[in-house]
């Protein structure tokens, strides 16, 4: 299908780019008259010529700031939107041009918003997308009965959509994605808003998805913990540019501020004490009085239980707290640490102008 | 054959959604019925005045609208699109449209089909064939066959003004969008056009041919010279202003942004 | 509270404003409007002095002045609120300290005046260039009008909210928006004065709220009511606004109360 040999890239985009007109309005009643005779209008450039490549079979985090670009750039290559400038192929289509029959590689979820029929049962939105994406009855079978228990759907089946918890129904769009075994997957916030159970059920799915069929997957997260969890690769974008394209190690190493956890003594601890029972792990402490303490692990270190075992032989815990870092804080730091450093790998890198 | 199989599809996945409020099915038939018997009052008051509208009679008049009726149903039951604007393009859901393998705007006509409205096109038939009893009129044999095709391509007039007037929504971002304002004018076709002036003669023949929905094709049956050549036009009018709608439609997907960033 | 509202209408109004394509069509649309009026009404009159009590000089007016009535007392209120109870969002609105009828019909009074004067006022212009129009000089009248225009608007308003309320007790109820677009349209003597109604007919529109909306104001403006009577055509309008409060006070507790029961 779609003739994606192995050494394709899924993705291939060159100096892609979006730009919006915006419509400028005039201050006061005598400004929206004026407006309704002669408009003004403000171009916004949404992805401002990123150039992206990604092999077959990768998992890929797209992550930034609201409003960076990552939903225009990931509904540009899914074929919604149309780019204005810039070439564009995935899964070897211009998506846009051919787009009915591009789309039937592809799976998208968006987090916000639901494909399935409101008012019928789960299954008869799965029957009716089989229809759509033309999967022989056989096919669809086998991989409803993969996909009912790889996401635990079986109770889930015969209910209608709208009296679903938000966990269950994003295990339903999940599948409705991928009924139709697309060679690659667009997730624009597939965890947003669930519990950290189903979280962590999605990440397995996906990540079983991508090595038993070579699935190539992007998604766009606001958890880093989505990122962790999945990616090899990471692209972080900011106001449309592509500011860090490489491993998550490197990211991590160069940016990250390594896990922070906070422990809440109950019987006083002072540092000092703490510092010389984790000697040998890559740690730095802080603390404002000797009830709690925030222990602030290197990036590269991942013995976090060590740490703990570590502080509870010396120390009564009342309290653990794991902090997350959220994809945000660590744009922030990109940009605190001296944004040159991650965009030299770029070749060219003008100061944010803007049109 | 693909498009055949997904039509049924759809239209099973409405029956389940309406089986699940029976009783508005009901409710609708019935208020699609009423609306369409109050549009037919005007003309029957109108000839408790008069006995002649600029030469036609009081069932000539019906004719016309119960052949009106017959495209007008096949219209509401699937180009009706009157929330476009509003639950597609601002609230995004063209989105997941445009993701699925199916052209979108099949997709959004089989999404928004409604098939009580048909019962409208059944009730204008009646209407035409009781009209046309009265007036006398013999039907030969291949005037059925007429009947369908100018049927046929007075619906697809309907559409393609509709599309086109729906598309409006990819360069304007108003809630509306222009489609309720329209609502009116499409009656003006129901009546002889030559009662208008020369300005909305033409604009009801080659801009919005609504004329060709109601008044022309419905003259052949009654043998109004005047409009017999017009009467042929309505397949190819149907035709053109079919294509023309999806074209002006498909620039205008080009343009849709999406909801949001 | 009260500036509350008055901004509540200025910026439905400036909403309307920033709409252009729905603007210039509009204007396009009320002037086809009028004249296919015009023309419909000239063809019906043929040679006749008169039908159903006009001339066709007052005709032609009624046709223009009710056509431009309607342009400030029409609005979408019904499928805005329809809309907003099918999606929940109705639910929001209530816990907001306002009263969400009043502000709907703030919005719809905003709309009203943009259409006034954005779309009637010129759109009457160009009427009286094209069609044998012939506006009354008298001041009192016009004063009369406008006041009177003003509960064309409170009823037709009334009308709407009570139909849009119904969508919290069936789950589509679009078919009865358009019965009742029509019904205003037809029973309140846009279409056809309620002169040229059967007799049976007539009397019981009489009892109906409908003519309140276009046949008694465009009837006073057109010199077709006068004196004592125009006046008690504006008794009339204020009796039915009165008597509408009643209904949409009831069906507005009943579904308050069924809000709560669904749980938003």
């Amino acid at each position: 299908m779609g003739g994606i040999g192995k050494t394709m890239l899924a993705v291939d985009v060159r100096n892609l780019r979006k730009e919006f007109k915006v419509q400028k309005s005039r201050e006061g009643l005598l400004g929206a008259f004026k407006d309704l005779f002669r408009r003004e209008y403000q171009r916004i450039v949404a992805v401002d010529n990123i150039t992206l490549q990604i092999p077959q079979g990768e998992i890929c985090g797209y992550i930034g700031e609201n409003g960076a670009g990552k939903s225009t750039t990931i509904k540009m290559l899914s074929g919604i939107l149309v780019p204005t400038s810039g070439e564009i192929r995935v899964g070897g289509y211009i998506p846009y041009k051919e787009r009915e029959k591009f789309v039937r590689n592809i799976g998208v979820v968006f987090g916000q918003r639901s494909q399935l029929w409101w008012d019928i049962a789960v299954i008869e939105s799965f029957r009716l997308l089989r229809k759509i994406y033309r999967v022989p009855e056989p096919d669809f079978r086998k991989r409803m009965d993969e996909l009912v228990e790889r996401l635990r759907l079986q109770e889930l089946l015969h209910r209608p959509v709208r009296k679903l918890s938000l966990g269950q129904r994003m295990r339903c769009e999940l599948a409705a994605a991928l009924l139709h075994n697309p060679s690659i997957v667009f997730l624009d916030e597939p965890t947003i808003g669930l519990d950290v159970m189903v979280k962590a059920e999605i990440r397995q799915f996906l990540q079983d998805i991508n090595r038993q069929y070579g699935t190539t997957i992007m998604l766009t997260t606001h958890d880093l913990q989505d990122i962790e969890a999945l990616c090899s690769r990471v692209v972080i974008l900011d106001e449309g540019k592509i500011i860090y394209d490489g491993s998550l190690e490197r990211l991590k190493q160069e940016w990250g501020k390594g896990k922070e956890i906070l422990f809440r003594f109950s019987a006083p601890c002072p540092v000092a004490v703490l510092k010389e029972t984790t000697a040998g792990i890559d740690v730095h402490w802080q603390a404002e009085h000797d009830w709690e303490a925030k222990a602030t692990l290197a990036p590269t270190e991942t013995d976090v239980s060590g740490l703990i075992a570590a502080v509870a032989s010396r120390a009564q815990i009342a309290d653990i707290q794991v902090l997350e870092t959220n994809t945000d804080e660590i744009v922030r730091e990109i940009y605190q640490s001296g944004a040159e450093a991650a965009v030299a790998m770029e070749e060219t890198v003008e100061a944010t102008v803007r049109v | 054959m693909y498009y055949a199989s997904i039509i049924v599809d759809y239209l099973k996945t409405y029956m389940k959604t309406r089986m699940t409020y029976r009783a508005d099915f009901w409710i609708e038939v019935v208020s699609d019925l009423a609306y369409q018997v109050m549009n037919l009052f005007f003309v029957l008051v109108v000839f408790q005045h008069t006995n002649l509208l600029a030469g036609w009679t009081r069932e000539e008049i019906i004719f016309i609208y119960g052949y009106f009726m017959i495209p007008y149903g096949i219209f509401s039951c699937f180009f009706d699109l009157w929330d476009f604007a509003d639950r597609y393009v601002i609230k995004g859901e063209m989105d997941r449209v445009l993701t699925r393998p199916v052209h979108n705007l099949v997709q959004l006509v089989l999404e928004n089909a409604d098939p009580p409205a048909l019962f409208g096109s059944l009730t204008g038939f009646l209407i035409m064939v009781y009209a046309g009893w009265q007036l006398g009129l013999e039907p030969r044999w291949y005037d059925w066959l007429v009947l369908l095709v100018l049927v046929i391509g007075s619906a697809m007039i309907y559409g393609g003004i509709y599309i086109a007037l729906t598309s409006v929504a990819f360069y304007s971002d108003s809630k509306t969008g222009i489609v309720p304002m329209m609502y009116n004018i499409q009656n003006y076709g129901r009546y002889p056009v030559d009662i208008y002036n020369k300005t909305i003669r033409f604009l009801l023949t080659w801009v919005i041919p609504f004329a060709f929905v109601g008044v022309y094709p419905a003259a052949y049956f009654l043998d109004k010279e005047i409009t017999r050549i017009f009467a042929l036009l309505t397949p190819l009018v149907g035709a053109i202003v079919l294509m023309l709608g999806v074209l002006i439609w498909n620039i205008g997907v080009k343009r849709y942004r999406g909801a949001g960033s | 509270m009260s500036s509350l509202y008055l901004d509540l209408i200025r910026i439905r109004f400036l909403t309307m404003l920033a709409y252009r394509v729905n603007y210039y069509s509009g204007i396009i649309i009320y002037s086809i409007n009028i004249g296919a009026y015009y023309f419909l009404w000239k063809a019906i009159y043929g040679d006749a002095e008169s039908l159903g009590g006009f001339t066709v000089a007052e005709m032609t007016t009624y046709v223009a002045i009710s056509w431009m009535a309607r342009a400030f007392y029409f609005n979408n209120l019904d499928r805005e609120i329809a809309r907003e109870i099918k999606d929940g969002s109705v639910a929001i609105q209530l816990i907001r300290p306002y009263r969400y009828l009043v502000v709907k019909t703030m919005e719809g009074f905003g709309e009203g005046l943009f259409r006034l004067l954005m779309f009637s006022v010129p759109g009457m212009c160009l009427a009286l260039l094209l069609f044998p129009v012939q506006l009354p000089t008298d001041a009192g009248k016009w004063l009369l009008f406008l006041l009177m225009l003003f509960f064309s608007f409170l009823i037709n308003t009334q009308i709407n909210l009570l139909t849009g309320l119904f969508a919290f007790f069936v789950e589509n109820n679009e078919g009865m928006m358009r019965l009742k677009r029509v019904s205003v349209d037809l029973f309140s003597g846009l279409i056809i004065p309620i002169s040229f109604f059967p007799v049976w007919a007539e009397t019981l529109l009489k009892w109906l709220p409908f003519q309140a909306i276009t046949y008694l104001p465009s009837s006073v403006i057109t010199g077709r009511i006068e004196g004592a009577e125009a006046y008690a055509a504006l008794g009339t309008q204020i009796v039915w606004f009165v008597l509408l409060i009643i209904p949409i006070f009831g069906v507005w507790r009943l579904a308050r109360k069924r809000l709560i029961v669904q749980g938003g």
